[in-house]
């Protein structure tokens, strides 16, 4: 490692350089941390810059809350900056160097930790610590009592609804979406201008999802009977001679509508991954069956898929924990309040609405929960493909 | 090859500056445009709206002030409030004893409503020194309020619109308790709906603003012009119903109050109104305390003969009840203005004070001043809601209160200044606000028909009821009895049935 080998040479005063460099370093992102500490630190350290350069009156203006607010919250952003992005790679330097000082055979142990360990503590902080606060948190009431009531009412109709709407959401738009994209991938493979159409139907996850809902609400817009219709479903059913139908608030269609949003978002994706990899099954494969006399629909779905199996599973999970989590465009079209409640949604309502944390927090973990065994299928589906590469 | 990286990173960075600058705008804390604004809570354009209850008012168009007033709009000392006395009061040097001080207000509104807020707030600033800043949280006020209040930097003065949200916050010892410093008589003789932000010896909120609920809008001309008069009971209104009936048209424009996530406001006002008109103050407050539950014979006669009546006679509503809970709220009066309101399609809405021209089809569209004005003798008028039962002289508010989570003078005399009728005044002239502060002068009303007409059903009521959706749990109040009566109304009252429906919101009532 070059921190090594510069200070095994025994140059005079430049073996210093860097823990010198690294204390400066230190002193400095302590400074800049008690600066982003103090709610108006900004305005404190412009002050004390312009203290030392003379300029008395613009210091005691930032002091009382007025004078040169922006030059005040540049000086932040740059004080966040260098703590955040200097202070970390001197931290790393620093604390690099310090190791390198040991034996080999501890330094080689102890460095990888060195370099993991800051993110392990911010992941630990702000990910694990929450997660066990949050399933702690699910079993006390409103008040503060131990309860086991935050479990049990998920036993009742309304949240079994409210699941079911999950396991609809689950099944039908991964299916829809991963079997679309399947489809979409196999026949656009002899498309001519296949760039284009792929670009056609990967351009929606661009989209933001209350971007789509807005979108499709006017697609799904529904007038009265007498009136004209300014959604393109309703005037579709209605030119046909149909009576209006209420997308939204119709329950059941309502979850299939809001569904269809997910999968005209996700298929795209879905197409990409599956599409590069029908382009990596071998041709000589592909040659030898259309040899053997197969079909091309059999082609595609005895010899093909179950080659880019790999490839499916992790589309499908990536989109089915996409899915689970789904808040977005039920809460921008309909909020939830006409049957096609999700876990999300109600979670986001006992929290900020009802103000019932243990409710929102019982509603968190079951979701968790539902996403673990997506994330095992995900992950040992990961670990084959190690082994098979 | 090296041209074209070039060009990738540059066309990526561009696009990912284009995408991070739109931010949302962030509103000035001095005036800012007016503007006519859709509601907040309801259009499926703007993102996610706030979850608060629809009773919260939407941006109206700022009227000009009736003439330059003379005076500025503050109380003059002694104000009969400490702090509010001190910061009126010159120093023995001359100065403002808290000038250069600031005091933070969160609030919801945002366009008209705010501007009429902060030039509510102007002559305050003025004569005391202090710097109100206020920040305008449209879209999502009460999950950043709940964040800031929880992560412990709330806000120095914030708005809600449901006093159960102020008392949820109050158990959790987040709130500063306003009997410490203020007078507590005069505040409650000042304030009929101080009950509701009270607990005990505690005042945990100051109302602030309040709208009338118990009105109905109608075409004056069209009534006239086919000799329909204005009912002033429930028989008489079901008569005309029925007269509009037989002439072909259809009554009334009902709409649930969507779309997204405040569907079924309208529908639970509905319910409340005939409950404070036929049970009274005291069966009012025993349901919103769940002494009385909601599949008492008397609740289900409500939904059954009531609300009901309305919105399942054949013919009642225009388009049928099949439309109550689809139909947007913005739009739901626009047959009335059929053929420039000559031939209406529907005759009366149930909606409160801050509706408004700004709504009528012609300046919700272009945005420029209606054509239809307002009044006793033009084109729109409002009537008060009939007596169901005459002994039983009620009238159904909802309003936006304040309440105080940071302890300090400049602070202090904020509140106070906010629960004198001049923290109101420049809104008032500005023909969009009634004060919660009953020594309101009754003259700074006379400009607008609107205000005159529901300060007029206010004063005259013996009683006043506060929304129930923002008393009740919010589980219930703003959750099941929405969510709810949707399903109730979607079905015709069939299915489910009003039995189910309550026994519903029953079971969601939380566990004491």
């Amino acid at each position: 490692m070059a921190v090594a080998a510069r200070s095994e040479t025994p140059q005079p005063l430049s073996r210093f350089i860097l823990p010198i460099a690294g204390l400066i370093g230190f002193v400095l992102c302590i400074g800049g941390i008690a600066v982003l500490v103090d709610p108006h630190g900004g305005e404190h350290l412009l002050a004390w810059i312009y203290d030392l350069l003379g300029n008395n009156s613009g210091a005691l203006a930032l002091r009382n809350g007025q004078g040169d607010q922006l030059f005040s919250k540049i000086l932040l952003a740059l004080v966040a900056l260098g703590v955040g992005v200097g202070g970390i790679w001197l931290l790393f330097i620093g604390v690099g160097w310090l190791v390198s000082q040991l034996r080999p055979q501890l330094r080689d142990r102890i460095l990888p930790w060195v370099f993991v360990g800051p993110a392990l503590v911010l992941l630990t902080v702000f990910l694990v610590y929450p997660a066990v606060g949050t399933v702690f948190r699910s079993f006390f009431d409103a008040k503060g009592v131990f309860t086991l009531a935050n479990y049990s009412t998920l036993a009742t109709p309304e949240f079994i609804g409210i699941l079911g709407n999950n396991l609809i959401w689950l099944v039908v738009a991964t299916g829809g979406s991963v079997l679309l994209g399947l489809v979409i991938a196999g026949l656009f493979d002899r498309v001519r201008r296949e760039a284009l159409a792929k670009t056609f139907v990967f351009l929606p996850l661009a989209i933001s999802l209350v971007g789509a809902s807005v979108i499709w609400s006017f697609m799904y817009t529904w007038q009265p009977a007498s009136k004209p219709q300014i959604g393109l479903l309703n005037a579709v059913i209605t030119g046909l001679g149909g009576q209006p139908l209420s997308f939204l608030t119709q329950n059941p269609i309502n979850i299939y509508a809001e569904i269809l949003i997910m999968v005209w978002l996700q298929t795209g994706f879905a197409m990409v991954v599956l599409s590069a990899a029908i382009k990596g099954v071998s041709t000589e494969i592909i040659e030898a069956a259309r040899l053997d006399g197969a079909t091309e629909r059999q082609l595609f779905f005895r010899v093909i898929v179950p080659m880019i199996r790999g490839s499916i599973i992790t589309v499908a999970t990536t989109i089915a924990i996409a899915v689970l989590k789904i808040f977005d465009i039920v809460y921008a079209l309909t909020g939830g309040r006409f049957g096609d409640d999700v876990v999300a949604v109600r979670m986001f309502h006992e929290m900020f609405q009802f103000f019932d944390d243990g409710r929102a927090s019982s509603l968190a973990t079951v979701l968790f929960i539902a996403v673990l065994p997506v994330m095992y299928i995900n992950l040992r589906n990961f670990r084959r493909q190690q082994v098979e590469a | 090859m090296r041209n074209r990286r070039w060009w990738g990173m540059a066309v990526v960075t561009v696009a990912v500056a284009m995408a991070c600058s739109s931010t949302p705008a962030t509103p000035a804390p001095t005036a800012v445009p007016p503007a006519s604004q859709a509601i907040k809570t309801t259009t499926p354009v703007t993102p996610p709206p706030a979850v608060a209850t629809a009773t919260v008012a939407p941006a109206t168009a700022v009227a000009p002030t009736t003439g330059p007033s003379a005076a500025p709009a503050v109380p003059t000392v002694p104000t009969g409030y400490t702090e509010l006395d001190t910061a009126l009061t010159p120093g023995s040097d001359g100065t403002m004893p808290y000038a250069g001080k600031t005091v933070d207000i969160q609030v919801q509104w945002t366009g008209g409503e705010l501007t009429n807020f902060t030039n509510s707030l102007a002559d305050f600033e003025k004569a005391t020194g202090i710097t109100v800043n206020v920040d305008s949280v449209p879209s999502s006020h009460e999950t950043v309020l709940k964040s800031r209040i929880e992560g412990g930097s709330p806000p120095d003065i914030a708005q809600l619109a449901q006093p159960n949200g102020i008392l949820a916050y109050a158990a959790e010892n987040k709130v500063i308790d306003l009997a410490t410093f203020m007078p507590v008589d005069k505040l409650k003789a000042e304030h009929p709906s101080l009950a509701f932000l009270t607990e005990g010896s505690n005042i945990w909120g100051l109302p602030y603003k309040q709208d009338v609920k118990s009105l109905i809008w109608y075409p004056v001309k069209a009534f006239a012009a086919k000799g329909y008069t204005v009912p002033t009971t429930w028989a008489d209104l079901i008569k005309l119903s029925d007269q509009i009936v037989a002439d072909g048209s259809a009554p009334w424009c009902v709409s649930a109050g969507g779309p997204g996530d405040a569907t079924g406001w309208q529908l639970t006002d509905w319910v409340e109104e005939v409950v404070l008109k036929s049970g009274g103050l005291d069966l009012y407050n025993q349901w919103i305390n769940h002494t009385v539950k909601f599949d008492d014979p008397r609740i289900k006669n409500i939904l059954d003969n009531y609300l009901g009546k309305i919105l399942f006679t054949p013919g009642y509503v225009y388009n049928g009840y099949q439309s109550v809970v689809a139909q947007d709220q913005k739009t739901t009066m626009d047959p009335m203005f059929n053929q420039d309101l000559s031939a209406p399609q529907c005759w009366m809405q149930k909606i409160p004070t801050w509706y408004g021209p700004d709504f009528f089809p012609d300046q919700r569209v272009s945005g420029q001043p209606s054509k239809y004005t307002i009044g006793a003798d033009g084109d729109i008028g409002i009537m008060p809601f009939p007596a169901v039962d005459p002994t039983q002289n009620n009238v159904e508010v909802s309003g936006d209160s304040m309440f105080m989570m940071v302890d300090k003078p400049e602070i202090r005399a904020t509140m106070e200044f906010l629960a004198t009728p001049q923290g109101l005044e420049a809104w008032i002239l500005a023909g969009s606000a009634i004060s919660s502060n009953n020594t309101t002068p009754q003259d700074w009303y006379a400009g607008s028909y609107k205000l005159q007409v529901a300060s007029q059903v206010f004063n005259g009521a013996s009683g006043a009821g506060f929304d129930a959706s923002d008393i009740m749990p919010p589980a219930v109040g703003t959750g099941s009895f929405w969510s709810d009566m949707d399903s109730w109304v979607n079905g015709g009252g069939q299915n489910p049935t009003t039995d189910a429906t309550l026994q519903l919101i029953d079971t969601s009532w939380p566990a004491q």
